[in-house]
Protein backbone atom coordinates (compact mmCIF):
# COMPACT_ATOMS: atom_id res chain seq x y z
CA UNK A 1 0.00 0.00 0.00
CA UNK A 2 1.05 3.48 -0.68
CA UNK A 3 1.72 5.96 1.35
CA UNK A 4 -1.42 8.12 0.42
CA UNK A 5 -3.68 4.87 0.72
CA UNK A 6 -2.67 4.37 4.08
CA UNK A 7 -3.04 7.74 4.98
CA UNK A 8 -6.49 7.70 3.25
CA UNK A 9 -6.79 4.13 4.96
CA UNK A 10 -6.03 5.92 8.59
CA UNK A 11 -8.29 9.06 8.03
CA UNK A 12 -11.09 6.79 7.49
CA UNK A 13 -10.53 4.57 10.37
CA UNK A 14 -10.21 7.69 12.90
CA UNK A 15 -13.44 9.17 11.02
CA UNK A 16 -15.39 5.61 11.62
CA UNK A 17 -14.11 6.02 15.44
CA UNK A 18 -15.45 9.34 16.10
CA UNK A 19 -18.62 8.05 14.33
CA UNK A 20 -18.64 4.85 16.69
CA UNK A 21 -17.61 7.37 19.72
CA UNK A 22 -20.59 9.70 19.30
CA UNK A 23 -23.20 6.41 18.89
CA UNK A 24 -22.25 5.46 21.60
CA UNK A 25 -22.02 8.50 24.06
CA UNK A 26 -25.59 8.99 22.68
CA UNK A 27 -26.85 6.16 22.97
CA UNK A 28 -25.61 6.66 26.51
CA UNK A 29 -27.21 10.09 26.90
CA UNK A 30 -30.79 8.81 25.53
CA UNK A 31 -30.53 5.94 28.68
CA UNK A 32 -29.13 8.10 31.15
CA UNK A 33 -30.10 12.16 31.23
CA UNK A 34 -32.64 13.18 33.22
CA UNK A 35 -35.74 14.21 31.37
CA UNK A 36 -36.98 13.93 27.69
CA UNK A 37 -35.36 16.98 26.28
CA UNK A 38 -31.43 16.39 27.42
CA UNK A 39 -32.43 12.62 25.93
CA UNK A 40 -33.78 13.86 22.68
CA UNK A 41 -30.48 16.06 22.39
CA UNK A 42 -28.63 12.75 22.84
CA UNK A 43 -30.59 11.02 20.59
CA UNK A 44 -29.66 13.34 17.33
CA UNK A 45 -26.10 13.48 18.09
CA UNK A 46 -26.05 10.05 16.98
CA UNK A 47 -27.34 10.72 13.79
CA UNK A 48 -26.08 14.24 12.84
CA UNK A 49 -22.38 13.28 14.06
CA UNK A 50 -22.22 9.77 14.58
CA UNK A 51 -23.83 8.36 11.33
CA UNK A 52 -22.34 12.11 9.60
CA UNK A 53 -18.45 10.97 10.35
CA UNK A 54 -19.41 7.25 9.90
CA UNK A 55 -20.52 8.35 6.23
CA UNK A 56 -17.40 10.88 5.74
CA UNK A 57 -15.00 7.76 6.83
CA UNK A 58 -16.78 5.82 3.94
CA UNK A 59 -16.44 8.34 1.50
CA UNK A 60 -12.85 8.91 1.86
CA UNK A 61 -12.30 4.93 1.84
CA UNK A 62 -14.12 4.77 -1.75
CA UNK A 63 -11.68 8.10 -3.37
CA UNK A 64 -12.82 9.55 -6.23
CA UNK A 65 -15.95 7.30 -7.54
CA UNK A 66 -19.35 8.01 -8.24
CA UNK A 67 -20.55 6.04 -4.91
CA UNK A 68 -19.26 8.71 -2.98
CA UNK A 69 -21.95 11.10 -4.01
CA UNK A 70 -24.37 8.69 -3.40
CA UNK A 71 -23.17 8.58 0.17
CA UNK A 72 -22.56 12.28 0.31
CA UNK A 73 -26.56 12.52 -0.68
CA UNK A 74 -27.24 9.85 2.55
CA UNK A 75 -25.13 12.17 4.44
CA UNK A 76 -27.04 15.80 3.74
CA UNK A 77 -30.53 14.01 3.96
CA UNK A 78 -29.40 12.55 7.68
CA UNK A 79 -28.27 16.18 8.27
CA UNK A 80 -31.35 17.66 7.14
CA UNK A 81 -33.58 15.27 8.15
CA UNK A 82 -32.20 14.16 11.98
CA UNK A 83 -32.24 17.60 13.49
CA UNK A 84 -35.79 18.51 12.21
CA UNK A 85 -36.91 15.31 13.83
CA UNK A 86 -35.24 16.51 17.30
CA UNK A 87 -36.77 20.13 16.81
CA UNK A 88 -40.25 18.81 15.87
CA UNK A 89 -40.26 16.62 19.59
CA UNK A 90 -38.85 18.98 21.32
CA UNK A 91 -41.02 22.00 20.03
CA UNK A 92 -44.15 19.58 20.88
CA UNK A 93 -43.02 18.82 23.86
CA UNK A 94 -42.70 22.73 24.72
CA UNK A 95 -46.04 23.33 23.61
CA UNK A 96 -48.02 20.59 25.47
CA UNK A 97 -46.38 22.04 28.83
CA UNK A 98 -43.58 19.91 29.71
CA UNK A 99 -41.30 21.66 31.53
CA UNK A 100 -37.46 20.74 31.65
CA UNK A 101 -35.35 19.77 34.11
CA UNK A 102 -33.69 22.19 36.42
CA UNK A 103 -32.23 20.28 39.57
CA UNK A 104 -29.13 20.82 40.71
CA UNK A 105 -26.62 17.99 40.57
CA UNK A 106 -26.03 18.89 44.62
CA UNK A 107 -29.72 18.13 44.94
CA UNK A 108 -32.63 20.99 45.59
CA UNK A 109 -33.64 23.13 42.95
CA UNK A 110 -32.28 25.67 41.09
CA UNK A 111 -33.28 29.59 41.38
CA UNK A 112 -35.73 29.53 37.84
CA UNK A 113 -37.49 26.36 38.53
CA UNK B 1 -66.80 -43.90 37.24
CA UNK B 2 -68.03 -41.31 34.84
CA UNK B 3 -64.72 -39.50 35.11
CA UNK B 4 -63.00 -42.33 34.59
CA UNK B 5 -64.32 -43.24 31.65
CA UNK B 6 -63.14 -39.60 30.01
CA UNK B 7 -60.02 -39.75 31.49
CA UNK B 8 -59.88 -43.15 29.35
CA UNK B 9 -61.08 -41.61 26.48
CA UNK B 10 -58.82 -38.62 26.81
CA UNK B 11 -55.68 -40.75 26.84
CA UNK B 12 -56.86 -43.07 23.83
CA UNK B 13 -57.18 -39.59 21.80
CA UNK B 14 -54.36 -38.23 23.30
CA UNK B 15 -51.89 -41.03 23.07
CA UNK B 16 -51.78 -41.46 18.91
CA UNK B 17 -51.77 -36.88 18.68
CA UNK B 18 -48.23 -37.46 21.24
CA UNK B 19 -47.27 -40.31 18.89
CA UNK B 20 -47.37 -38.26 15.67
CA UNK B 21 -45.67 -35.23 17.39
CA UNK B 22 -42.88 -37.36 18.45
CA UNK B 23 -42.72 -38.14 14.54
CA UNK B 24 -42.47 -34.87 13.39
CA UNK B 25 -39.27 -33.49 12.61
CA UNK B 26 -37.92 -31.14 15.47
CA UNK B 27 -39.04 -27.34 15.70
CA UNK B 28 -37.24 -25.36 13.33
CA UNK B 29 -35.26 -28.20 11.79
CA UNK B 30 -34.03 -28.16 8.42
CA UNK B 31 -35.76 -31.45 7.43
CA UNK B 32 -39.68 -30.19 8.29
CA UNK B 33 -41.20 -30.85 5.31
CA UNK B 34 -41.80 -26.84 4.64
CA UNK B 35 -38.20 -26.52 4.24
CA UNK B 36 -37.24 -29.81 2.08
CA UNK B 37 -40.66 -29.05 -0.66
CA UNK B 38 -41.74 -26.09 -1.20
CA UNK B 39 -38.90 -23.66 -0.10
CA UNK B 40 -36.10 -25.30 -2.17
CA UNK B 41 -38.44 -24.95 -5.43
CA UNK B 42 -39.49 -21.70 -5.05
CA UNK B 43 -35.18 -21.01 -4.04
CA UNK B 44 -34.14 -23.28 -6.85
CA UNK B 45 -36.42 -22.68 -9.93
CA UNK B 46 -38.17 -19.54 -8.43
CA UNK B 47 -36.66 -17.15 -10.75
CA UNK B 48 -36.94 -18.40 -14.08
CA UNK B 49 -40.64 -20.05 -13.09
CA UNK B 50 -42.39 -17.15 -11.23
CA UNK B 51 -40.97 -14.64 -13.66
CA UNK B 52 -39.36 -12.26 -11.25
CA UNK B 53 -35.46 -11.60 -10.22
CA UNK B 54 -36.98 -11.18 -6.72
CA UNK B 55 -37.69 -14.48 -5.18
CA UNK B 56 -39.77 -12.94 -2.68
CA UNK B 57 -42.05 -10.80 -4.92
CA UNK B 58 -42.16 -14.30 -7.08
CA UNK B 59 -43.61 -16.00 -4.01
CA UNK B 60 -45.72 -13.18 -2.76
CA UNK B 61 -47.36 -12.10 -6.39
CA UNK B 62 -46.82 -15.62 -8.32
CA UNK B 63 -46.94 -18.85 -6.33
CA UNK B 64 -49.29 -17.39 -3.55
CA UNK B 65 -50.73 -15.08 -5.81
CA UNK B 66 -54.05 -16.08 -4.21
CA UNK B 67 -53.00 -15.32 -0.65
CA UNK B 68 -52.28 -11.58 -1.43
CA UNK B 69 -55.17 -11.08 -3.54
CA UNK B 70 -57.01 -11.49 0.11
CA UNK B 71 -54.51 -9.58 1.71
CA UNK B 72 -54.98 -6.32 -0.41
CA UNK B 73 -58.86 -7.44 -0.07
CA UNK B 74 -58.60 -6.94 3.63
CA UNK B 75 -56.35 -4.21 3.78
CA UNK B 76 -59.21 -2.23 1.20
CA UNK B 77 -62.32 -3.85 3.56
CA UNK B 78 -60.22 -2.32 7.00
CA UNK B 79 -60.49 1.35 4.39
CA UNK B 80 -64.29 0.88 3.91
CA UNK B 81 -65.01 -0.23 8.09
CA UNK B 82 -62.97 3.33 9.11
CA UNK B 83 -64.82 5.61 6.84
CA UNK B 84 -68.11 3.83 7.25
CA UNK B 85 -67.46 3.76 11.08
CA UNK B 86 -66.82 7.22 10.78
CA UNK B 87 -68.81 9.08 7.94
CA UNK B 88 -71.00 10.76 10.42
CA UNK B 89 -68.44 13.91 10.29
CA UNK B 90 -70.08 16.99 8.52
CA UNK B 91 -68.37 19.47 9.98
CA UNK B 92 -65.08 19.13 8.40
CA UNK B 93 -64.39 22.58 7.61
CA UNK B 94 -64.64 23.97 10.83
CA UNK B 95 -62.56 21.17 12.59
CA UNK B 96 -59.41 22.34 9.71
CA UNK B 97 -59.57 25.43 10.82
CA UNK B 98 -59.61 24.98 14.34
CA UNK B 99 -56.20 22.52 13.42
CA UNK B 100 -54.41 25.28 11.50
CA UNK B 101 -54.91 27.96 14.76
CA UNK B 102 -52.13 25.60 16.05
CA UNK B 103 -48.88 27.72 15.15
CA UNK B 104 -46.97 25.51 12.45
CA UNK B 105 -43.23 24.85 12.96
CA UNK B 106 -41.53 27.22 9.65
CA UNK B 107 -38.11 24.36 10.04
CA UNK B 108 -40.26 21.14 9.73
CA UNK B 109 -42.29 23.13 7.09
CA UNK B 110 -39.37 24.07 5.62
CA UNK B 111 -37.46 20.36 5.46
CA UNK B 112 -40.58 18.61 4.60
CA UNK B 113 -41.20 20.41 1.67
CA UNK B 114 -37.54 20.16 0.33
CA UNK B 115 -37.74 16.18 1.03
CA UNK B 116 -41.41 15.68 -0.36
CA UNK B 117 -40.19 15.42 -4.01
CA UNK B 118 -37.32 12.64 -3.24
CA UNK B 119 -39.37 10.98 -0.70
CA UNK B 120 -42.18 10.47 -3.66
CA UNK B 121 -39.66 9.84 -5.81
CA UNK B 122 -38.00 6.94 -3.61
CA UNK B 123 -41.79 5.08 -2.86
CA UNK B 124 -42.02 5.27 -6.73
CA UNK B 125 -38.81 3.46 -7.05
CA UNK B 126 -39.16 1.00 -4.67
CA UNK B 127 -42.46 0.40 -6.50
CA UNK B 128 -41.01 -0.32 -9.31
CA UNK B 129 -37.80 -1.64 -8.90
CA UNK B 130 -39.51 -4.58 -6.00
CA UNK B 131 -39.32 -6.85 -9.10
CA UNK B 132 -35.89 -6.99 -9.07
CA UNK B 133 -34.58 -5.91 -5.45
CA UNK B 134 -35.78 -5.58 -1.98
CA UNK B 135 -39.14 -3.38 -2.25
CA UNK B 136 -42.37 -3.71 -3.90
CA UNK B 137 -45.79 -2.82 -3.97
CA UNK B 138 -46.64 -2.47 0.20
CA UNK B 139 -43.20 -0.96 0.97
CA UNK B 140 -43.70 1.90 -1.47
CA UNK B 141 -47.27 2.08 -1.00
CA UNK B 142 -46.38 2.66 3.00
CA UNK B 143 -43.55 5.11 2.14
CA UNK B 144 -45.92 7.46 0.04
CA UNK B 145 -48.41 6.76 2.55
CA UNK B 146 -46.01 8.16 5.25
CA UNK B 147 -45.26 11.18 3.07
CA UNK B 148 -48.92 12.14 2.93
CA UNK B 149 -49.28 11.86 6.57
CA UNK B 150 -46.40 13.97 7.29
CA UNK B 151 -47.78 16.31 4.89
CA UNK B 152 -50.95 16.83 6.42
CA UNK B 153 -49.40 17.15 9.75
CA UNK B 154 -46.00 19.69 8.44
CA UNK B 155 -47.39 21.89 5.56
CA UNK B 156 -51.66 21.34 5.34
CA UNK B 157 -54.00 18.92 5.04
CA UNK B 158 -55.49 20.13 2.00
CA UNK B 159 -52.18 20.20 0.05
CA UNK B 160 -51.85 16.59 1.02
CA UNK B 161 -55.58 16.01 -0.23
CA UNK B 162 -54.87 17.53 -3.43
CA UNK B 163 -52.34 14.81 -4.29
CA UNK B 164 -55.38 12.31 -4.53
CA UNK B 165 -58.20 14.12 -5.85
CA UNK B 166 -61.57 13.69 -4.10
CA UNK B 167 -63.35 12.65 -7.70
CA UNK B 168 -60.86 9.35 -8.20
CA UNK B 169 -60.08 8.56 -4.92
CA UNK B 170 -62.59 5.60 -4.46
CA UNK B 171 -60.60 4.22 -7.70
CA UNK B 172 -57.48 4.81 -5.85
CA UNK B 173 -58.49 3.52 -2.58
CA UNK B 174 -59.84 -0.08 -4.44
CA UNK B 175 -56.51 -0.14 -6.73
CA UNK B 176 -54.89 -3.14 -4.85
CA UNK B 177 -57.93 -5.45 -5.27
CA UNK B 178 -58.68 -4.02 -8.97
CA UNK B 179 -54.92 -4.55 -10.23
CA UNK B 180 -55.19 -8.45 -8.96
CA UNK B 181 -58.90 -8.39 -10.86
CA UNK B 182 -57.06 -7.46 -13.93
CA UNK B 183 -54.07 -9.39 -13.75
CA UNK B 184 -56.71 -12.90 -12.71
CA UNK B 185 -58.65 -11.91 -15.14
CA UNK B 186 -55.65 -11.83 -17.66
CA UNK B 187 -54.31 -14.65 -16.40
CA UNK B 188 -57.57 -16.64 -17.42
CA UNK B 189 -57.55 -15.42 -21.04
CA UNK B 190 -53.71 -15.88 -20.99
CA UNK B 191 -53.71 -19.72 -19.10
CA UNK B 192 -56.86 -20.77 -18.41
CA UNK B 193 -56.79 -20.30 -14.20
CA UNK B 194 -57.37 -16.96 -12.31
CA UNK B 195 -54.30 -15.50 -11.80
CA UNK B 196 -52.51 -17.86 -13.59
CA UNK B 197 -49.11 -16.48 -15.10
CA UNK B 198 -47.41 -17.98 -17.96
CA UNK B 199 -44.32 -19.86 -17.57
CA UNK B 200 -41.37 -18.23 -17.09
CA UNK B 201 -39.78 -14.29 -16.99
CA UNK B 202 -41.95 -13.56 -20.38
CA UNK B 203 -43.00 -9.63 -21.43
CA UNK B 204 -46.73 -10.70 -20.52
CA UNK B 205 -45.57 -11.70 -16.48
CA UNK B 206 -43.57 -9.05 -15.94
CA UNK B 207 -45.99 -6.61 -17.12
CA UNK B 208 -48.74 -8.54 -14.56
CA UNK B 209 -46.60 -8.35 -11.98
CA UNK B 210 -45.54 -4.91 -12.01
CA UNK B 211 -49.67 -3.64 -12.61
CA UNK B 212 -49.80 -5.65 -9.42
CA UNK B 213 -46.66 -4.02 -7.68
CA UNK B 214 -48.44 -0.15 -8.77
CA UNK B 215 -52.01 -1.28 -7.76
CA UNK B 216 -50.77 -2.27 -4.19
CA UNK B 217 -48.70 0.55 -3.89
CA UNK B 218 -51.04 3.09 -5.15
CA UNK B 219 -53.99 1.23 -2.74
CA UNK B 220 -52.32 0.97 0.15
CA UNK B 221 -50.95 4.47 -0.23
CA UNK B 222 -54.67 6.19 -0.88
CA UNK B 223 -55.70 3.17 2.19
CA UNK B 224 -53.10 4.70 4.63
CA UNK B 225 -53.84 8.24 3.85
CA UNK B 226 -57.40 7.74 3.83
CA UNK B 227 -57.64 6.33 6.74
CA UNK B 228 -55.33 9.16 9.18
CA UNK B 229 -57.34 11.70 7.57
CA UNK B 230 -60.60 10.35 8.85
CA UNK B 231 -59.65 9.33 11.81
CA UNK B 232 -58.42 13.43 11.86
CA UNK B 233 -62.20 14.21 10.99
CA UNK B 234 -62.89 12.90 14.54
CA UNK B 235 -60.56 14.83 16.50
Amino acid sequence: MSIVGTVRYAAAAVLMCVGAFFFFVGTLGLIRFPDFYSRTHGATKCDTVGAGSILLGLCVLRGLEADVLKILAIAAMVLLTSPTAGHALARAAYRTGLRPWTHRIGGGESDDA
Amino acid sequence: MKRALVIVLLAIVAMPLLAAMAAMPRFGSAEQPAYTHVAKRYLERGVEEAGAENVVTGVILNYRGFDTNGEVTVIFTACAAVIAVLAGSRNRQDQREAASSVPESLVVRYVVRLLAPFIALFALYVVLFGEVSPGGGFQGGTVFGALLIVMTVAVSRNQAERLLPLRIRPWLQIAGPLSFLAVGTAGVVLTGWYLGFPQGATAATRLMLMVLEFGIGVGGATVIASIFWRLGDEA
